[in-house]
């Protein structure tokens, strides 16, 4: 009865026409920045975060998780319709959904996706339901030992499931940590490498940083390779798959979700392991692989499931626990605490209004996705002919614009411009933007508990490895990092992400 | 010489150099060249502001010493050779920005050049000139630079910013210093 009483205050809050309004704009927002190639949901996140701070905390949070699954459904679009993958988690759908496109079951292809990635949000909304009461008492028994190693399990299982090279990977974490470390010591009022710049003793906000690093260097990126795009014409007829079509996804479907659920809340998973791990799953099990990448239904409902089922749990760590699971969630994290909330185990119980509307918002987002983007799909894909050229420079404009709306401070509009360089940097070297960015999220939380566990313990640092709890944490997180190194899982592990690319 | 030129070893020289960096800004005799007081270590009890940011010093330095050393070793990615244009326009049209925004930032960067000049307010800032100087750097970092599309650009984009922002958020700023 517990879990009904919560879903009546999260859908009355949800339902507020303040509410759904928001919510129908983080949902359109996120369809339209999926359907844009060159600029993600991290970039647009951060640029909207800024504008979010006059709103009440429930529907800023509502409207930015709106552009997070919104992004979802707006990639598979076009992945479907022009071959034109919007996002990372759609890739894989566009081996088969253009297949069908151009077998004329374009309409099919795009109910397919609609309907799996619908089912695949409601039951990762229901399992959000589920597991957090039980994760967040679970959380409320955490000292600062179990949270300090809690924290390095969600990053150093970021950097395993996360495609590239391990090491540079966790020097990346620790590099996100060091700078979250710039600002004013909150013990001891120190300053710390603030280098004699005022505007850093507040430390350096994240949103410039996620601009830069996602935003601006992915343009320089873009420019450089110079992107082309031939957007040819789909005629869309009918829009309700055959009965044959029908019976070969919704196992699929099934599947999919669960699979993207279980990867959705593991930290570094995400929507696009998700839909890949799915894609992949569903060839094997299939008795006619040989239809996978040439139209089979399957393979459009597995990945497109599994990428939103991702998108959904991957809100579980995030909420139950105040530890972002990836850059998005790092992002929301950040936003709550511009509202003034700690995440962690106390929302819920704080703020139970926040939590459950939050939650309600994101089933009531995905049911508005399908219902508005069926008719609206023509729209879309009308917008992926506005060249590249017109698309950079508002970016860009709204970026500058963002980071400086943060604090009316031109210092961000230059930290933007600096994390660009950076951000350009790392992308020549190799090195990934999200272990960084989690690090820099996580950073000076981790910090206080590390010096709060010390300063209980006497400044025993067995106190770590005696506690049962922080010792099981810490164990899988050894148990990941030795698995990292044996030389058999490394070639395992290329060849899992040679199959993805 | 080509797998010094390789993505793992210069990436483990930029880790080892924000380490080392880190390091002597805060825990060395050079620090007051960096505009940093030294960092105290505490103990493990009361760890002091250093403590953490020490051991994190060490750990980016060691973690870059073994990536460079192991690229050294075994002949790596080479580094793909970039456009000077994007990074540099793009770059610059962010910072024009910014700098163009607040009438009090180009007298100050003039101040820094040339010691001894009076105070005064740059008139020519505020959202338009920003505006306009972002997207014009902006478009001529990309490939296809035609004027009056750029023109017609700044035009279609100051009128949702001046919508969105100005009208629809009721934001505090100038669209042009002084006048408007």
């Amino acid at each position: 009865m517990d879990v009904l009483n919560n879903l009546i205050t999260g859908f009355s809050v949800a339902l507020t026409l303040q509410n759904l309004l928001y919510c129908f704009i983080g949902c359109m927002v996120g369809t339209l920045i999926g359907v844009l190639p060159g600029i993600g949901p991290v970039a647009t996140i951060a640029m909207l975060l800024p504008l979010t701070f006059k709103l009440p905390p429930e529907a800023a949070l509502i409207m930015l998780a709106g552009i997070y699954y919104g992004a979802q459904y707006g990639g598979s679009t076009t992945a479907i319709l022009v071959n034109l993958p919007g996002e990372a988690s759609s890739v894989v759908t566009a081996l088969d959904g253009y297949k069908m496109a151009q077998k004329g079951r374009a309409g099919a292809a795009l109910s397919i996706s609609a309907i799996g990635s619908f089912f695949a949000g409601t039951v990762g909304t229901l399992l959000i339901v589920m597991f957090a009461k039980p994760l967040t008492e679970m959380a409320q028994k955490f000292g600062p030992a179990e949270y300090c190693s809690l924290m390095a399990l969600g990053l150093v299982a970021a950097i395993v499931l996360a495609s590239g090279s391990v090491i540079k990977a966790i020097a990346m974490v620790f590099l996100g940590l060091m700078i979250g470390l710039i600002g004013t010591d909150v013990n001891t009022g120190a300053q710390r490498f603030t280098f004699n710049i005022p505007e850093l003793s507040d430390g350096i906000d994240f949103a410039p940083i996620a601009m830069g690093l996602f935003g601006i260097a992915e343009i320089i990126a873009n420019l450089e390779k110079r992107i082309t795009r031939d957007v040819g014409e789909t005629k869309i007829t009918s829009l309700w798959p055959t009965r044959e079509e029908f019976r070969q996804s919704w196992p699929a479907a099934l599947r999919g979700t669960a699979l993207g659920s279980v990867l959705g809340v593991l930290p570094g998973g995400g929507p696009t392991l998700g839909a890949f791990s799915a894609y992949t799953l569903e060839k094997k099990l299939s008795k006619t692989p040989q239809q996978f990448g040439q139209g089979a239904p399957a393979g459009v409902a597995a990945p497109e499931a599994a990428n939103n089922a991702a998108a959904q749990t991957s809100f579980i760590p995030m909420l139950t626990l105040g530890i972002p699971s990836n850059a998005v969630m790092a992002l929301m994290v950040g936003a709550m605490i511009i509202q003034g909330i700690q995440p962690g185990p106390e929302v819920m119980t704080k703020k139970p209004e926040l939590f459950w509307g939050m939650i309600a918002s994101m089933w009531v987002g995905n049911l508005m996705l399908v219902i508005i983007n069926l008719p609206l799909i023509g729209i879309w894909v009308k917008l992926l002919t506005v060249p590249y050229r017109f698309l950079y420079p508002s970016i860009l404009l709204f970026c500058c614009i963002g980071a400086y709306s943060l604090q009316n401070s031109t210092f961000h509009v230059l930290m933007v411009a600096i994390f660009g360089v950076l951000g350009y940097v790392f992308l020549k070297l190799g090195c990934e933007g999200a272990p960084f960015l989690l690090g820099l999220v996580l950073g000076p939380q981790m910090e206080e508990y590390f010096r709060r566990a010390m300063l209980l313990s006497r400044g025993d640092p067995t106190v770590f490895v005696t506690r049962p709890l922080s010792a099981g944490l810490l164990a899988v997180t050894a148990v990941l990092l030795i698995l990292m190194a044996l030389p058999a899982m490394q070639r395992k592990r290329q060849e899992a992400f040679q199959e993805e690319g | 010489m080509n797998r010094f030129l390789s993505k793992d070893f210069l990436a483990g020289l930029m880790f080892l150099g924000f380490g080392g960096v880190a390091y002597v800004a805060a825990f060395t005799d050079l620090s007051r060249f960096f505009g940093q007081s030294r960092l105290a270590l505490g103990t493990a009890v009361r760890m002091g502001p250093g403590y953490v940011p020490q051991m994190l010093a060490f750990i980016m330095m060691a973690l870059g010493a073994i990536i460079a050393l192991r690229a050294a070793v075994a002949s790596g990615e080479p580094i793909e050779s970039g456009k000077w244009k994007p990074i540099v326009m793009i770059t610059l049209g962010v910072v024009a920005f910014g700098v163009l925004l607040d009438p009090a930032n180009v007298p100050a960067i003039v101040s820094w050049v040339v010691s001894g000049v009076p105070r005064w307010e740059n008139p020519v800032s505020g959202l338009l000139p920003a505006l306009v100087a972002m997207v014009f750097l902006a478009a001529l970092g990309g490939d296809e630079f035609k004027l009056t599309e750029t023109i017609a650009m700044c035009a279609v984009l100051f009128i949702i910013c001046y919508v969105i922002f100005k009208w629809g958020l009721s934001m505090n700023i100038a669209m042009l210093q002084g006048v408007w």
